[in-house]
């Protein structure tokens, strides 16, 4: 049992005054975040790192907030979703279905409460599940050579391109726009500048944080503008936030099987919260069959999506920390983070940064008893904030970017490519591209060109190198599969979103 | 919203094409006198240019039916958001981070149809705490203005 010692020695950390602050702060900051519209996690981690960086925090620290927000953030989606029917991210639009359909009943608090205690189940065992094979997988991690990481790389982005829902081509062009990205300052082998522009502040490169809250923040702000009512919403009423225990009963297993699926695909590069909670609504749909009153406002259709995607949320913690290359975009800007941090994720961090490592997971079980203890009573004061109109929230939000990205290198200029990649952000939104893509290529990019090359030299020129060992042709097989396997997905979740009957409006945006 | 032909979307896969046929262009100059890996500073660069080609291709082949760009008034609220935002970024050292942030909260404010009052109570509010947190506890500077310490 030497992960449990290790777990017991992160609590250590995890319960230090400071890091408990950090953790509780973290996951209002998440929960506030993932209600509101138009923020979501990726920008709120974007707009923290540079106060992070100035504040000189230590790493485990920085990563117990910046994660207590990313997880934090599943809670309070789930808040807007069954009370507004506005999820705020494609995980939770499975959510919806039955959520608001018990909102609908007068049961929204009965719907709240169930959300909140199936992210708890979620998070609480998926964290179980990180705890144990982290560990395993980075002991098998460290056969990993450059051919390996280059072809895991060329997974993790087909991965996600194929799992970014509608038109693989227009993914797979915003996967190479991030690469493009990703190519831009100075050429860190051969030391000769690319695509700077004859311009001085480019030869550093692009900065993801000023990339995130251009193609994120800002076009939704544009976004925003083009809804016309500047009305606030109205929040159904909700009554007490509290299920009895036979419903609570009814849904145990539902919960349970539902973090373990989501956990699983949670792991997987590219699928996330949306697989995971729409594989986990139709499982328990199916075993539920007759007995269940599903998209007529069933407690299980809300704890299948809830457990799942908070489990998937954690699960996608692992690939991060112990390969080092995340699968989603808010996984790479935690990975920018990291790195900005003099971290480096891979299979030598547990053992090279046990504190960091095992702070973090026991923090996470610290702040996912927060979240509980804070969203049954407190949903109320939560709902207030969704009644702030639109025409405060909104530039207050944007000022906070901007002040982030300012703060990046102290540049006015980093504000000129903010507002390019807001205008440029917004077009792809317009025309079908899946933004999430290109912050992967830019972080992920340098990381993938490095492999190569060094695979390269360390061949002298032999291409096959890449496809030398079963591991890289497992990884090169595994990234072929992830390409077919949305058409057979996309059905499955077609039809659900039909029979959601959700507004294409509300438009949720494609990361989770 | 109204909704164009696939217009709208053939062009947006010609101009997708066409910064992707760039990209290769200017990946062929990137030349280095003796190359310290086989796979030099050119072989991503011409992997996202073809990328970008054939995806840009295939849009301008099999556009979207219909593509929903934003009414005409809405388009002139984003613009005016966008210029005020290249204005914010132009004028901040020179008046400041104090004053362009009140001024840009305020016009982003007045853009969602607030009240212009409110709008500039919400960005003085938020400059003077922004300053506070950056400056006062971060320590992080944020311009003052040159024309005010001249």
């Amino acid at each position: 049992m030497d992960s449990l010692s290790q777990l017991l020695h992160g609590f250590g950390i995890a319960l230090q005054p400071l890091n408990v602050g950090f953790a509780l702060g973290g996951v209002a900051v998440g929960t506030f975040v993932g209600m509101l519209p138009g923020i979501g996690p990726i920008n709120a981690i974007a707009i923290l790192i540079p106060v992070i960086f100035a504040a000189g925090m230590p790493p485990e620290s920085a990563l117990i907030l910046l994660v207590g927000v990313y997880y934090g953030s599943q809670y309070g989606n789930s808040i807007s979703t069954i009370l507004l029917n506005v999820p705020g991210t494609a995980s939770a639009v499975v959510t919806a279905i039955d959520g608001h359909a018990m909102t609908r009943d007068g049961r929204g608090g009965p719907a709240l409460a169930i959300s909140a205690i199936a992210s708890f189940v979620g998070g609480t065992l998926s964290i179980f599940g990180l705890v144990l094979f982290a560990p395993v997988l980075a002991t098998w991690a460290i056969r990993f050579g450059p051919a390996e990481y280059f072809a895991l790389m060329v997974f993790a982005f087909s991965a996600l391109s194929s799992f970014a829902g509608g038109s693989l081509m227009r993914a797979l062009a915003a996967t190479a726009f991030g690469l493009w990205l990703a190519t831009v300052g100075l050429d860190p082998n051969s030391a000769i500048p690319r695509y700077t522009f004859g311009r001085l502040q480019l030869l550093d490169g692009m900065d993801f944080v000023v990339v995130t809250i251009g193609l994120f923040a800002v076009s939704e702000v544009f976004q925003l503008l083009e809804e016309t009512d500047g009305g606030r919403a109205t929040a159904a009423a909700f009554g007490r936030v509290a299920v009895s225990g036979r419903e609570l009963a009814r849904s145990g297993w539902t919960m349970i099987r539902s973090s373990v699926l989501g956990f699983l695909v949670g792991v997987l590069p590219g699928a996330g919260g949306t697989i995971a909670s729409f594989l986990a609504y139709s499982t328990e749909e199916r075993i539920a069959g007759a007995s269940g009153r599903f998209g007529r406002g069933d407690v299980r259709g809300v704890a299948a999506p809830e457990s799942a995607n908070n489990a998937a949320a954690n699960g996608a913690m692992i690939p991060l920390l112990t390969l080092g290359v995340p699968g989603s975009g808010t996984t790479a800007v935690l990975l920018g983070a990291l790195l900005g941090l003099g971290v480096t994720p891979g299979p030598l961090l547990l053992e090279e940064q046990p504190d960091l490592f095992w702070g973090l997971a026991a923090s996470m079980y610290v702040g996912n008893a927060f979240l509980l203890l804070l969203n049954l009573p407190m949903v109320g004061v939560f709902v207030r904030a969704l009644q702030v109109p639109r025409w405060i929230l909104i530039p207050s939000v944007a000022a906070l970017a901007f002040v982030a990205v300012y703060a990046v290198n102290g540049s006015a200029f980093d504000l000129v490519l903010m507002t390019l990649f807001g205008v440029v952000g917004y077009l792809m939104r317009t025309f079908d591209f899946p933004l999430a893509p290109v912050v992967l290529g830019l972080v992920l990019g340098p990381l993938m060109e490095k492999n190569l090359r060094r695979a390269m030299a360390l061949s002298g020129g032999d291409w096959g190198v890449l496809f030398d060992s079963p591991i890289a042709l497992v990884l090169w097989g595994l990234a072929a599969l992830s390409l077919l396997a949305p058409l057979l997905l996309r059905r499955v979740s077609e039809e659900l979103a039909d029979s959601a009957g959700l507004a294409e409006a509300s438009g949720p945006s494609d990361e989770d | 919203m109204s909704s164009r032909g696939s217009g709208a979307d053939r062009a947006a896969g010609a101009v997708l094409a066409l910064a992707g046929v760039a990209v290769g262009i200017e990946a062929t100059t990137f030349d280095v006198a003796f190359l310290t890996d086989p796979v030099g500073p050119k072989a991503l660069p011409f992997l996202v240019a073809i990328t970008c080609t054939v995806a840009g291709v295939h849009m301008l082949m099999t556009p979207r039916e219909a593509v929903d760009l934003p009414p005409g008034d809405a388009a002139t609220r984003m613009a005016a958001a966008a210029g005020g935002f290249l204005a914010y970024a132009a004028a901040m050292p020179w008046i400041g981070f104090f004053l362009s942030t009140t001024l840009v909260v305020a016009g982003l404010a007045y853009l969602f149809r607030g009240p212009w009052k409110g709008g500039l109570l919400a960005g003085l509010t938020l400059s003077t705490a922004l300053w506070l947190l950056f400056v006062r506890v971060l320590a992080l500077p944020l311009p003052v203005g040159t024309l005010w310490t001249r």
